[in-house]
């Protein structure tokens, strides 16, 4: 891969001890099983993710084997709440995973997301890899709301793609008001159903992009959100956009590339080739600053934390 | 005003949406409306995105059937109440696909908000 790397978070290769292990479980696939020590301020972890290929018993038999034999465990595939607008919705089947896990703490991502997604979005307009004219396709937003609220407060023509991507309904929700409306309205009864009917778990994050929804794509300067939709509906060309997500292999950014895609930046370091969940990112820094995401102190430690996110040019202009 | 013209009316509002109609275009459906109370059958009749709606029952097999009485059915299908919040109570009986009783939620708000 010729794509220029920058700002990676720091790896260490050396024989010193491990300090803090954390393990991700996963709904997705187990093909994208992967392991990893990272340095967060000063303290060696080892991080690892594994898949259930979509069996939510599956995850629940490993979360039940893991919990009091590791720091912390991230929750990934799936989402623990949504949170939009200060409101929060308990995500049925991630609740009753989270609730096989007695004595270890269980995270989503959801705490990272909320206060970092939105300082990359910052910093990137900051530094002038974006700008504000350009329009927004977030896949989801329901998910990622901090995300999305970053793009609609910096003036961002943004688009939110949950009833499109999730659901399979081709309505665009356009702003803010119309999101928070729907998930006001539609999220309660949605975080009951079964959350692969809205999600691709398992083999479903391994198969042909669906092409349906290309003009949207097309329509968009930026791409953000979650990568397994961006991957479910990918079309075949990308030129010159921009891509904000996570959880990309080399593989992934390979498919990127050869698509046009000119900028990708995962919010979650880039480490041995992969941008990790942020369930596992989360699930190391909870190890670490000993806060976790509902506690006061966790918006300042976030903030503070000495953690870059990876940009690549993928093809340079 | 009656069910019927109601449901017309709800169908109506949909076919002027024009968002909605880009959204239903791929959807066709037949629909049995039942207001239970008065045993009376009514009908929503979906192709490919244009709606209409009537009195009596439907010639052909429904694809989705919502029971109610009467005067749920009209909140529901005039925007004074959700689906879901009936739904949710008991008062209203849907049988077909879940995704159907979705998209019907997003087309009541589409038309008159929350």
């Amino acid at each position: 891969m010729q794509a220029r790397i920058r700002g990676t978070c720091q790896k260490r290769m050396g024989t010193m001890g491990i300090d803090k292990t954390v393990v991700g479980i996963s709904l997705g696939s187990s093909q994208r099983d992967h392991e990893a020590e990272i340095i967060l301020s000063g303290t060696r972890v080892k991080i690892r993710r594994q898949g259930s290929d979509g069996s939510l018993a599956r995850a629940k038999e490993l979360l039940i084997d893991l919990d009091g034999q590791v720091d912390a465990i991230g929750l990934g595939g799936i989402d623990r709440w949504l949170v939009v607008d200060g409101e929060r919705y308990a995500v049925r089947d991630a609740e009753m995973l989270a609730a096989a896990v007695k004595k270890t703490p269980v995270v989503d991502g959801r705490g990272f997301k909320e206060v970092f997604e939105p300082k990359v979005i910052r910093q990137l307009l900051a530094a002038g890899q974006i700008d504000s004219s350009q329009r927004v396709l977030m896949v989801s937003a329901l998910d990622r709301f901090g995300m999305a609220d970053a793009f609609y407060a910096l003036g961002f023509p943004t688009i939110a793609g949950d009833l499109i991507f999730s659901a399979g309904l081709d309505l665009p929700i356009v702003s803010r008001r119309e999101l928070v409306e729907l998930a006001r309205r539609l999220l309660p009864e949605v975080v009951k159903r079964p959350f692969a009917e809205f999600y691709p778990v398992g083999e479903a994050q391994e198969t042909v992009p669906d092409q349906r929804f290309q003009r949207y794509f097309d329509q968009a300067d930026i791409i953000a959100g979650d990568f397994h939709l961006i991957r479910r509906y990918l079309p075949p060309v990308l030129a010159g956009k921009i891509v904000v997500t996570n959880t990309t292999t080399s593989k992934d950014v390979e498919n990127l590339k050869q698509r046009g895609v000119r900028l990708l930046v995962t919010t979650t370091p880039i480490l041995s080739g992969r941008s990790f969940g942020t369930n596992v990112v989360e699930a190391a820094m909870v190890a670490v600053l000993g806060v976790g995401p509902d506690e006061p102190g966790w918006t300042h430690a976030v903030e503070s934390f000495d953690m870059a996110f990876s940009q690549m040019d993928l093809n340079p202009a | 005003m009656g069910l019927t013209a109601t449901l017309q009316g709800f169908a109506e509002k949909c076919n002027q949406h024009e968002r909605l109609r880009v959204m239903n275009r791929d959807w066709t459906r037949n629909v049995r409306v039942l207001a239970e109370d008065v045993g009376q059958d009514y009908w929503i009749r979906s192709v490919a995105g244009e709606l209409s709606a009537g009195e009596g029952e439907l010639s052909e097999d429904a694809d989705m059937e919502i029971r109610a009485d009467q005067r749920v059915l009209e909140a529901v299908f005039s925007g004074e109440m959700t689906p879901t919040e009936p739904y949710n109570q008991g008062d209203l009986m849907v049988r077909g696909n879940q995704d159907d009783l979705f998209r019907l939620d997003v087309i009541t708000l589409m038309i008159w908000g929350e």
